[in-house]
């Protein structure tokens, strides 16, 4: 064989299979991570842009691309974003005001480090035991960093935005929890390979166990500050909630990290309760056992994200005390319900 | 006090901290440039999330309209009036020209008294729909925002047609109306009526009875029946509190005695009912146009402007208006020269109309020059904005966009 080409052949298999297909680095990048993540983030906000912009009688975005209706409207906006002078005010902590964001992507990228998105063993990020309370655990970091930025921009609108923001992931973070971990209950493991093999069978606990996935549907909704109960960012009454401060590349950050936060609950929630890869067998190979089935899980959550963004254009935004309301009073029984509903169902063998 | 904060460098900019007040309590100011006060500050002290006192401080636009008037042409005052509240134009410059008319002892004739009628109407719809509008974008309600200015473009559209200006009518002047009706505004008019009538339930559909907007609106900012006379509140505000009062009922002016029409009441006194009570004038105003411009349409077109100015119009001005030139756009529409030079008898006069939110009073004292003596405006929402430091109090502090976008307040106009 001709040396050379077998060199070419060495770097090629090492940077498609070593380094593309590498678990951790093709979960945190590609798909479903920042990579992703980015696309999933320009096509929803032009989605949730163009439903809103249909119900109020306008077009929407436009300009940028007539032909295909201003979909790469957010290309725009994040070129903007990284061309504009990222401003320290003189009254901030600099060191945490300027961390803080970027802290909050990277923790809200980290849970797509834990989630195995195929059944083939090779490909797993990390054992595969207790990943789905890894994930959890995970996903429950990057808010604090969001409270650090109000209490860093040393501003009123930041730091009562961020205070809201605290009251309304504590409650929500909770019940997101609740509600993922009655899977656990139901099927009796940590292991979303398992919860999603148990699935395969076309009886997804979404459907099985309806009620948890609403509780959780909202309580991402919630937590992550979607309308209607986009209440730590509200506008008209805060600028831009913790975020006002910002600027430049830091604030498309700040931007970004909501919609992350949300892409990765949805991963989970497709993983938990909507069949991850179901009806497709991974089978061993790089294509085959792990492209496919990641790019079905990523088309699920995206289904779940736009379901999540139609919502702005019906809804006008909760007072604080009524969403707390609801996530107390409403939903944490509910999910304690779904939790009970899910241990009698793996009683019964209905899963 | 001041109140020591987490910055390294030592730098304050007390506006944008939160002072602490009294134990347990702390202020916070909202406004002047805040997205959601409009070019006002309220201080508001908080106890926890409760507004403990509130204290609407109002002059961050005042423009010295009433000295500016007393420098100015009798005429060269109504434009300026109409920067009070720009889109409410002809209602809060009609009391201004009514009040001259009674100073100069002259009446307007029929036909104009109908058509101030009409250009009144069309604003207070395009008013209220603005107001709703706003009212929206506080609850985070964007779709409202977009219906709300996008149908108030229609009504902007007929004032256009009607006096050629989108929002600047300047359209009463002493002794009538600048122009006749276009010959056919009066089918425009129908079309945009039952449009909105149609979109007004589908307004209710997704705003009012909207669970999410109800559960924000009802019970928040009661004002109930004494507390909004007392306050001496007007306009849909205080028919929102159980109170039937209204200029154009209590006092007709222009053609209101001759045309059908109710004043909707409501008794809740809450956020939901002041938004309801602006719907429901919304559409006996639609209502209001439908006569009017069935009125205009029978009767001849004739006298839209006082005999006393109309003898001293151009002949051009006037043979384009009796068809004897057929109008072409290059003959520009022009003021009766008199008005250049008109002097106003001495005396004192007053006149009040109903405006899209509420009363609005206006005093003109003439000492026989041709500039005003003294213009005294008491614009609807200066005798509104007290409300709010009754109002809030005990509500939480997200329930103030709410509570504010319900007066429909109005900041330009009550700093005149």
């Amino acid at each position: 064989m001709n040396p050379c080409y077998y060199a070419c052949y060495i770097v090629y298999k090492v940077i498609v299979y070593d380094i593309i297909f590498y678990p951790p680095v093709y979960q945190f990048l590609i798909i479903p991570g920042l990579i992703t993540a980015i696309i999933v983030a320009i096509f929803i906000l032009w989605f949730e842009r163009k439903a809103a912009a249909y119900v109020q009688m306008r077009y929407g975005p436009w300009e940028i691309a007539p032909r295909i209706g201003g979909a790469i409207q957010l290309l725009a906006d994040l070129t903007r974003y990284a061309m504009q002078e990222i401003i320290t005010p003189q009254t901030v902590d600099t060191l945490q005001y300027l961390l803080a964001p970027i802290v909050m992507v990277v923790l809200a990228l980290l849970p797509l480090e834990a989630v195995p998105l195929t059944s083939v063993k090779p490909y797993f990020p990390i054992p595969s035991g207790y990943s789905l309370l890894v994930a959890v655990a995970f996903a429950t970091l990057s808010p604090l960093f969001i409270t650090m930025m109000g209490w860093a921009s040393n501003n009123k609108f930041s730091i009562t935005g961020s205070v809201r923001e605290s009251f309304m992931i504590t409650s929500y973070e909770l019940i997101s929890v609740l509600g993922l971990l009655t899977a656990a209950a139901m099927t009796r493991s940590y292991d979303l390979v398992k919860i999603v093999n148990l699935q395969m069978s076309g009886k997804w606990l979404g459907l099985i166990n309806p009620i948890a996935l609403f509780v959780v549907f909202i309580a991402v909704l919630m937590s992550t500050s979607g309308f209607p109960f986009e209440i730590p960012e509200s506008e008209s009454e805060l600028v831009a909630g913790p975020f006002t401060e910002y600027s430049g590349l830091l604030y498309g950050l700040n931007m970004g990290g909501a919609y992350i936060r949300r892409w990765v609950f949805s991963i989970l929630i497709t993983l938990v309760f909507l069949g991850g890869w179901a009806p497709y067998r991974p089978t061993p190979g790089v294509i085959t056992g792990y492209f496919i089935p990641s790019l079905i899980v990523s088309l699920k959550a995206v289904v779940i994200m736009g379901i999540m963004s139609f919502l702005r254009s019906v809804y006008g935004r909760y007072r604080l005390d009524q969403a707390l309301g609801i996530a107390w009073e409403i939903l944490i029984p509910l999910a304690l319900l779904a939790f009970g509903i899910g241990l009698a169902e793996a009683y019964f063998g209905i899963i | 006090m001041e109140v020591s904060t987490s910055n390294s460098r030592g730098i304050h900019l007390p506006g944008m901290e939160i002072a602490k007040a009294s134990k347990n309590r702390y202020e916070v100011m909202i406004g002047p440039a805040h997205p959601g006060s409009g070019h006002m500050r309220i201080f508001v002290e908080v106890d926890g999330d409760i507004m403990v006192k509130v204290d609407p401080d109002i002059g961050f636009v005042h423009r010295t309209m009433e000295k500016l008037a007393e420098g100015r042409d009798w005429i060269q005052n109504i434009p300026l009036f109409e920067r009070i509240a720009i889109l409410d134009a002809c209602n809060i410059t009609l009391p201004y020209v009514r009040a001259v008319e009674k100073l100069l002892g002259i009446e307007a004739p029929e036909r104009a008294r109908y058509l101030r009628t009409l250009l009144c109407e069309i604003n207070r719809v395009a008013s209220h729909l603005y107001g709703m509008g706003i009212f929206g974008v506080f609850l985070g309600h964007s779709t409202l925002y977009m219906w709300g200015f996008g149908d108030r473009e229609v009504f902007i559209d007929l004032a256009e047609r009607l006096t050629g200006a989108r929002l600047t009518h300047t359209y009463p002047v002493f002794g009538g109306v600048r122009r006749d009706i276009p010959d056919d505004f009066p089918e425009d008019a129908r079309k945009a009526t039952r449009y909105m009538r149609k979109r007004l339930n589908e307004y209710a559909k997704i705003f009012l009875n909207n669970p999410n907007i109800r559960s924000r609106l009802e019970n928040v900012g009661v004002l109930t029946k004494n507390q909004a006379a007392e306050l001496g509140l007007v306009g849909p505000n205080i028919r929102a509190s159980g109170i039937k009062y209204d200029v154009r009922l209590n006092e007709p002016y222009e053609a209101y005695g001759d045309v059908d029409f109710e004043i909707p009441v409501f008794e809740e006194g809450d956020s939901l009912a002041r938004a309801w009570a602006r719907v429901e004038e919304i559409r006996q105003s639609l209502n209001i146009i439908d006569q009017v411009v069935t009125w205009l349409e029978r009767n001849p077109r004739e006298n839209f402007m006082h005999e006393k100015f109309w003898k001293t119009a151009p002949k051009l001005y006037k043979d384009v208006y009796e068809g004897k030139i057929s109008y072409s756009p290059k003959y520009r529409i022009k003021l009766m020269p008199i008005f250049a030079s008109l002097k106003v008898p001495p005396g004192k006069s007053f006149a009040r109309v109903e405006a899209g939110r509420g009363e609005i009073v206006y005093y003109v004292e003439s000492d026989g020059k041709n500039l005003p003596y003294r213009v005294r405006v008491v614009s609807p929402s200066f005798r509104n904005v007290i409300a709010f430091k009754y109002v809030m109090p005990g509500h939480r502090l997200m329930d103030l966009p709410a509570i504010y976008g319900s007066f429909d307040y109005f900041p330009p106009a009550f700093d005149r």
